[in-house]
């Protein structure tokens, strides 16, 4: 399973985190698989990328939001929407009672990923995030998470799935 | 086996331009919807992916570089869920990763390398599941299953094939307009009826 990119966005539509993971490219299977993965994955954390990828945060909540409108209406209030597939990849979402979404693309074949967004939530969010006095309620202005301990911790949780 | 793991709740059929021409409830279970939310539902899955290798950015322009009249085509939330496709970037030393995604712009590819990028195909959630299929000619049929309905590429290949036979076969048929054929009524509301 791979997981392409997650995002989770607050109650005010802000996308307050978003990871985006870049799979190894293919002639490097193999040989010095942790060191490559480490150097993608920090390439992807800096300033840049993050800025590039800023539009399509957008677009994803605009996505999500569109359909979990068009769920309610058909389903009612107390359905959810869990996930959606294309031809290329699998959104997965997850939304808490407190309206702070979040959201996971994986390629096609994965499984549900319903559960691990709700351990994400319960496990890092809430006790790395929600519980830190010095992490801010509210992000106007889109400072966003910014926790060394919950990306740190995000990390390993999706690698963990990956390889699982 | 058990009604629910067959049970389809509606059809809803929706012309290349994003209206809707057909819709049928079969089975209770989800909510009716007023016909303007039907028609904002299927404006919602407006949108037409091209069959072949094409890069979906290239879509809205014709070959002059001229955008075409369907500008906004871009624009419904069938378009965006093809546009936020993750792209790859390609290692340069991998030459057989980009034979197979034809035109796409050098320095991506995509996931699964061969398949075109689509829309939503799929939508799922607690009460029920949402199929999306396009036909060759940018017609839409949406079909709304319980979650745990199997096979629904065989219902859904059916009722194309019952839209060919009923509807396209039809000489007083005018195409894009709303379907108002009797014997497709019949006949698909027998077969489904018969499956449960």
């Amino acid at each position: 399973m791979t997981v392409y990119s997650f995002y989770i966005f607050d109650r005010h539509a802000e996308c307050i985190y978003k990871r985006r993971w870049l799979p190894r490219p293919a002639s490097i299977v193999g040989k010095s698989r942790s060191t490559e993965n480490a150097a993608q994955s920090g390439q992807a954390g800096t300033g840049q990328t993050m800025r590039a990828t800023d539009d399509d945060s957008k677009l994803v909540f605009g996505t999500v939001f569109s359909l979990r409108n068009m769920v309610r209406k058909l389903g009612g209030d107390e359905d959810n929407f869990v996930s959606f597939n294309t031809s290329q990849y699998k959104l997965h979402y997850y939304e808490t009672p407190t309206n702070t979404k979040f959201v996971m693309l994986t390629d096609t074949k994965s499984p549900s990923m319903r559960i691990a967004l709700q351990q994400i939530y319960i496990n890092l969010y809430v006790e790395y995030v929600v519980k830190n006095p010095l992490s801010p309620a509210e992000h106007p202005g889109g400072v966003g998470v910014n926790n060394e301990l919950f990306e740190e911790s995000l990390e390993q949780f999706v690698q963990t799935r990956v390889l699982s | 086996m058990p009604s629910s793991t067959r049970t389809v709740f509606s059809l809803i059929i929706i012309n290349k331009a994003g209206g809707l021409i057909y819709q049928r409830e079969y089975q209770a279970g989800l909510r009716s919807l007023s016909t303007n939310d039907y028609l904002v539902l299927a404006g919602t899955f407006h949108g037409y992916d091209p069959p072949h290798n094409q890069c979906p950015l290239d879509i809205s322009t014709s070959l002059d570089g001229i955008p075409i009249a369907n500008e906004y085509l871009r624009h419904s939330v069938h378009a965006i869920t093809r546009s936020i496709t993750p792209k790859l970037p390609l290692a340069q030393t991998s030459p057989a990763l980009t034979s197979p995604s034809g035109n796409a712009p050098v320095g991506f590819s995509y996931p699964n390398p061969g398949v075109p990028a689509s829309g939503l195909e799929h939508l799922e959630t607690e009460k029920f599941r949402l199929t999306c299929f396009q036909t060759l000619t940018g017609t839409k049929f949406l079909l709304f299953t319980d979650p745990m309905t199997g096979n629904v590429d065989t219902i859904m290949n059916k009722i194309y094939e019952l839209y060919a036979d009923y509807v396209m076969k039809n000489p007083f048929y005018q195409l894009e307009m709303p379907v108002r054929c009797e014997a497709f009524d019949r006949h698909l509301g027998a077969w489904l009826r018969g499956r449960t």
